[in-house]
């Protein structure tokens, strides 16, 4: 479909370093109207970055950006006014007015068009922080597509969204291309990337080192450049003994839409259970009652003195100290306990050595231990958050979604820790919107439906339709 | 222009651009900004008597800005240190003009009955957020009055001095005063309480496990939480200490400059303290050199009002701009670290 035509977006040269790192490094690349263009990269490769520059919001060191027509961006991490409704949102700044006032009919119906014309499904009068990620996602795409952007460029997009969401986005962003609009997708999700994307740039450490078309070549091949040579092995499945760990029974909390109903279930030593389901289904409410951060009801038993690793969804409001350096960080949820401690202080040697054990074992990449955490990348981010929570050899271990938004290098590492710390004993609870890291993962897996859970699975007996049925609440 | 804006943001083109704003200031009240300037730094730095007031103003200024410091760090916004320095001062003032101990023990007592003060009233504010969820800025700006009106009644009525003609305590005995620590001016040794308060709350804040949690629920509050911090205790408790170290410098003024309570023990130094904290950046030790030239401000504008015939309302303005400046500086930094 290029072929002849122009490149609408064409970047040279460009450099661009922080302190101590150098994020791009004398990238080219051009993208030309119609095109899915896929950008995958490892977390921290320079893949944001670069988005960043082309859209303008990011001034290089280096380099030029050439672009004809107006080009959108959509956050990895939205950028909404929460309290604000819907189509306030989608219209901020560019308001239809009727003398002084906002017309708000008009801005309605503006909302509704657009959404229909696209194909997004969406209640313009919702509050923005009360709607489920996948429709906030909706409300930044539709904002940015009503500035009819030649170019738009998706960071991340299908990071938080369920497996039906993932379809209809992609569903609509091909329409967007066939109708001319030239889009680039960045993220590290191979199998999106070989179903949807024509051509594809693989970024390492902050340079290209392939171009290719998507026809061309397979998730294997993309991988294999990403990470610059095999992917580590998730750790196998060994046999272990299963002594009852963590007992919940008839477990309420949570609020309305989204909370958990009269919930049983059992995870044993030296077993992973996986709670399957679409998010917005009682997932956080589960988690936040075993966390004990939230009021609930019914029983929840675990062994006496048990150890507990958590893993939250939300990294960087719910499990770090942005910022905070690394050290201090390897020691939050750990502070009161004798090891991080002497008397009334903090024993700085053990947390020195405890936070350089996580960053050799899960392989952070940080140019020190004093590195602030919120200059990391996402995968090395949430490599800290899981190492912090494995670290003690925990006895109970909850992950919440412990691969979101991460590539495939650190998924797999921290798969394959988490099967390493079931191995030797620990009961895991996994909770995660990817169906496929609960089939990979799981040796029993649970399907969550509108806080209850609506199957059991033993890990022999899986049938995947009837678990994606389950999910949507149609079985 | 974004060169100009870089140099800006560092320390020392906030120096800068207050000289040149004061300058300004001084030309549009009718004095050249080099006879205001040298009247400023002979008032405040010019001799013994000089430095001893710019001092005590020091002194006066960094316990309550070492408090805010304990509760900012918590992310707590204490507005109510100038209240909670009050009660510090009524309490050891009532105390000291009632009971006779033997003078050392005596002079302790009144410090940490000054702690008490100034902490019960912190405390209140730390209680009503942890149990009701009242927002501690109303709280503590409230109980600013409160504290004001009910020190004038006590001091009006029945903790009035016998032979006190306006509202006020009897005076301290003499063996009961601060130790000065200046010869020959009112600097008291309460300078050096105010230093190792500093330095006590720097190892606080870097080497405790309770500095760790109060930090990290002041940076973090939703991580803090789930990090098995009790949230709760800790407001209130950050807010009690805030107020106990703001209620040491009413006792330390009462006991070593006025030598009895009244209700001009304090000119706004509780509102001062929170810029002094801001622009010592909230580090402790930084904070005592904020508050070492807020003391110079202090003592050296009046000299300045009565040599150079700038207002002395003029260095509240000053006072303003910085705390402008400091807030142009973040803003400024904030944007450079985006782009």
């Amino acid at each position: 479909m290029q072929g002849s035509a122009q490149p609408v977006l064409l970047l040279r040269g460009i450099r661009k370093t922080y302190p101590g790192v150098v994020a791009v490094d004398d990238v080219d690349l051009e993208l030309f109207p119609g095109e899915i263009h896929a950008l995958v990269g490892e977390n921290g490769a320079g893949k944001s970055t670069l988005a960043s520059i082309a859209f303008g919001e990011v001034r290089p060191d280096r380099g030029t950006v050439e672009a004809r027509g107006a080009v959108g961006l959509v956050h990895q991490h939205f950028e909404l006014a929460g309290r604000l409704r819907v189509w306030e949102n989608v219209l901020l700044g560019r308001e239809p007015r009727r003398g002084w006032r906002i017309d708000a009919a008009a801005a309605h119906a503006h909302v509704v068009a657009l959404a229909e014309r696209n194909g997004l499904a969406i209640d313009p009068d919702a509050f923005v922080d009360e709607l489920p990620v996948g429709i906030q996602q909706r409300v930044e795409l539709l904002r940015e597509l009503d500035r009819e952007p030649a170019i738009l460029l998706l960071d991340e997009p299908t990071a938080a969204l369920a497996p039906a969401e993932i379809a209809s986005f992609f569903a609509t962003i091909t329409a967007l291309a066939e109708r001319g609009t030239a889009i680039m997708i960045v993220t590290h999700k191979l199998a999106e990337v070989m179903a949807y994307a024509h051509r594809v740039s693989v970024m390492r450490h902050g340079a290209i080192v392939e171009r290719t078309l998507a026809a061309q070549t397979s998730g294997e091949q993309l991988a294999r450049a990403m990470v610059g040579g095999d992917l580590p092995p998730v750790a196998a499945r060994a046999a272990t003994t299963h002594a009852p760990c963590l007992r919940v029974a008839d477990l309420y909390g949570g609020d309305d839409e989204r909370a958990v109903r009269g919930l049983t279930f059992e995870v044993r030593a030296g077993e992973i259970v996986g709670i399957a389901g679409v998010e917005g289904n009682g997932q956080s409410a589960l988690a936040d009652a075993l966390a004990g951060v939230i009021p609930y009801r019914g029983t929840v038993e675990r062994p006496p003195h048990a150890r507990i690793g958590i893993i939250p969804q939300d990294r960087l409001a719910e499990a770090l100290v942005p910022n905070w350096s690394i050290v201090e960080n390897a020691m939050l949820g750990r502070q009161h306990r004798a090891r991080s401690r002497r008397g009334m202080l903090v024993d700085r040697v053990h947390a020195r050595e405890d936070a350089r054990q996580i960053v050799e074992r899960y392989d952070v990449r940080t140019p020190s231990l004093d590195a602030t955490v919120k200059h990391l990348s996402g995968g090395n981010q949430q490599k800290v958050v899981v190492g912090r929570a494995l670290i003690d050899a925990p006895s109970l271990i909850v992950a919440y979604n412990p691969t979101r938004g991460i590539d495939v290098g650190a998924s797999a590492l921290v798969q394959s820790r988490l099967m390493q710390a079931r191995n030797e004993g620990a009961a895991v609870l996994l909770i995660s919107f990817e169906l496929d890291e609960i089939l990979s993962l799981a040796d029993r897996i649970l399907v969550m439906y509108r806080g209850a859970i609506v199957g059991t699975f033993e890990r022999d007996a899986v049938e995947r339709a009837q678990i994606g049925r389950l999910m949507a609440g149609i079985a | 222009m974004k060169r100009a804006l870089s140099m800006l943001s560092g320390p020392l083109g906030a120096i800068l651009l207050v000289v040149v704003l004061m300058s300004l200031a001084m030309v549009v009240a009718g004095t050249s900004p080099i006879d205001g300037f040298s009247a400023l730094f002979l008032g405040a730095l010019g001799g013994r008597n000089e430095l001893g007031e710019t001092l005590v103003a020091t002194t006066s200024l960094l316990f309550p800005a070492l408090g805010i410091t304990l509760a900012f760090r918590a992310g707590l916004f204490n507005i109510g240190a100038e209240g909670q320095l009050l009660m510090g001062g009524l309490f050891a003032g009532a105390a000291g003009a009632a009971i006779a101990l033997p003078p050392a023990i005596e002079i302790t007592l009144l410090l940490l009955l000054g702690a008490v003060g100034g902490g019960i009233w912190g405390g209140i504010a730390g209680w009503m957020k942890a149990r009701f969820g009242a927002s501690e800025i109303i709280a503590t700006l409230m109980l600013n009055f409160v504290a004001a009106f009910l020190a004038l009644d006590l001091v009006s009525g029945p903790l009035k001095g016998p032979v006190a003609s306006g509202a006020e305590t009897a005076w301290l005995a003499p063996q009961y005063w601060l130790p000065t620590l200046l010869p020959h001016t009112r600097l008291s040794i309460g300078l050096v309480i105010a230093l190792a308060i500093a330095v006590v709350l720097q190892f606080v804040f870097t080497r405790t496990v309770f500095g760790y949690d109060l930090r990290a629920a002041g940076e973090a509050p939703e991580a803090a939480r789930r990090s098995g911090i009790d949230l709760r205790r800790l407001t209130w408790l950050s807010l009690a200490l805030s107020g106990a170290i703001a209620g040491v410098g009413g006792a330390v003024i009462v006991t070593g400059e006025l030598h009895r309570f009244n209700t001009q023990l304090s000119p706004g130094y509780g509102f001062t303290a929170i810029a002094v904290a801001l622009v010592g950046d909230l580090n402790p030790l930084w904070v005592c050199v904020a508050a070492f030239g807020f003391g110079i401000l202090e003592a050296g504008g009046l000299a300045m009002q009565a040599s150079a015939q700038v207002p002395k309302d003029a260095i509240h303005l000053i006072e303003g701009l910085i705390i402008l400046v400091l807030a142009a500086r973040r803003y400024v930094a904030a944007r450079t670290e985006v782009a």
